[in-house]
């Protein structure tokens, strides 16, 4: 489990590392736009790593005048380096970051 | 003994189901053991017709006292102002009600509904519905701002959908046994030995709380679900975590999250699509922070939270 964790979070760190374009913009500012964004992440087959990255808005930094970051965010598991929103369900770095930020 | 009659205006009945499961002292107990003669209640009563409003009358005329008035629902006002649509022996609910407050030692609203409105009273409101000295957090409400019973007291008030059976049970024995007096009260009429804690205060699911691990499906045992399922444990007060429900558990220890029922607001945001049992976010932050904190402050206190979590609390600790 650890391993396979492992590669999917270097494949994932290395799309990002490649330029991965993903829509950073426009931030879902209220609920509504933010279920919007869950709609098309349930819609996708749970595997396509690539389009969770693109819809989801994923940077491999901080973003933002206030420096937010997984690490912050209320669905990242600190030791288990784990994005635990549903739709999502992928390991990250705690310096990522994506448009369904929230604390 | 103590005279109680019973009343239900715009409601669901919720709050009787829930005063009839009482145990702390029990429906029964009330009768038995604290000397209260419940007149009339929708479920227990036995007049009807003519006989009921012969009792009615005998209450409003003076002829026989009454000492607790108790009213379950809303006090509704459609169509256009004259109650109609919601008649009981012969009359609109509202004129019984007017007339049995003016004679009642104590008025107790039970439940949102009789309280502040509750879910009758969400826009657009088409019952014209009103609690009985609130419409939502504005005072006022049916009987009026100044209204006093002859006790000297506004109503009670006691909030919740339901109302928990033992707040209900436990304040009509303190009336009954004339420590009515003592009722602090808070800005919004709740007793204040109830509503002064918070629902979270009791929470299993604190340390969750605390290191900032959510729950992000129902049921979960592990994480707080205040961060993304809506719950307004930290907002809202009520004892539903220290005096449990069924004696054993609450919405939060069933991994339910609190719908801030005994709040004026209930339901919040006015039930629209999206913000129930969602956490209502503005860029990302809680719109509604638990009382008495500032964005900044949480802000500084999440990123300290998430920092120092530790690894259990990505677990589940419940082990069967």
């Amino acid at each position: 489990m650890a391993s396979e964790n492992g590669a999917t979070l270097k494949a994932i760190a290395d799309m990002l590392a490649d330029g991965l374009e993903t829509q950073v913009e426009p931030f879902p500012e209220t609920d509504k736009e933010f279920a919007e964004i869950l709609l098309q992440l349930r819609q996708l087959d749970t595997k396509d790593l690539k389009a969770k990255l693109v819809i989801s808005g994923f940077l491999d930094h901080p973003y933002g005048p206030d420096r937010q970051r997984c690490l912050e965010c209320m669905y990242y598991l600190v030791h288990r380096k784990w994005c635990d929103l549903p739709e999502l369900s992928v390991p990250v770095e705690p310096d990522w970051w994506c448009r369904l930020w929230r604390i | 003994m103590t005279n109680l009659l019973w009343l239900q205006g715009g409601a669901c009945s919720g709050n009787t189901m829930s005063f009839l499961n009482a145990e702390e002292p029990s429906a029964c107990d009330l009768v038995t053991d604290f000397g209260i003669n419940v007149l009339w209640h929708p479920s227990l009563g036995l007049e009807l017709g003519e006989n009921l409003k012969k009792l009615l009358n005998a209450l409003t005329s003076g002829q026989m006292p009454l000492d607790i008035f108790v009213f379950e629902g809303t006090v509704v006002n459609a169509p256009n102002g004259t109650g109609e649509w919601n008649r009981f022996a012969g009359r609109p609910m509202k004129d019984w009600v007017t007339d049995l407050a003016k004679v009642a030692g104590y008025t107790v609203a039970i439940g949102d509904c009789a309280t502040y409105g509750g879910i009758p009273a969400t826009a657009p409101n088409p019952s014209e519905s009103q609690g009985l000295q609130f419409l939502k957090r504005q005072q006022g409400g049916y009987l009026g701002t100044s209204y006093r019973s002859k006790a000297g007291l506004p109503v009670i008030n006691i909030p919740g959908c339901p109302a928990h059976p033992d707040w209900i049970t436990q304040i009509v024995v303190a009336v009954a046994t004339g420590r009515g007096a003592e009722l602090s009260l808070d800005e919004f009429q709740r007793p204040k030995t109830f509503f002064t804690s918070f629902t979270q205060t009791g929470c299993t699911r604190n340390m969750h709380f605390a290191y900032k691990v959510s729950a992000t499906e129902y049921g979960q045992r592990k994480g707080c679900l205040f961060y993304d399922l809506g719950c307004r444990g930290p907002m809202t007060h009520s004892p539903c975590n220290r005096i449990l429900w069924n004696r054993q558990s609450s919405k939060t220890r069933a991994g339910m999250p609190c719908m801030g029922c005994t709040e004026p607001e209930f339901p919040f945001f006015e039930l629209a699509p999206g913000t129930v049992f969602k956490t209502q976010t503005l860029m990302g932050v809680p719109k509604d922070l638990p009382s008495g904190v500032d964005k900044a402050g949480y802000v500084k206190l999440t990123a300290a939270a998430k920092a120092a979590s530790p690894a259990w609390a990505e677990e589940d600790i419940f082990v069967v």
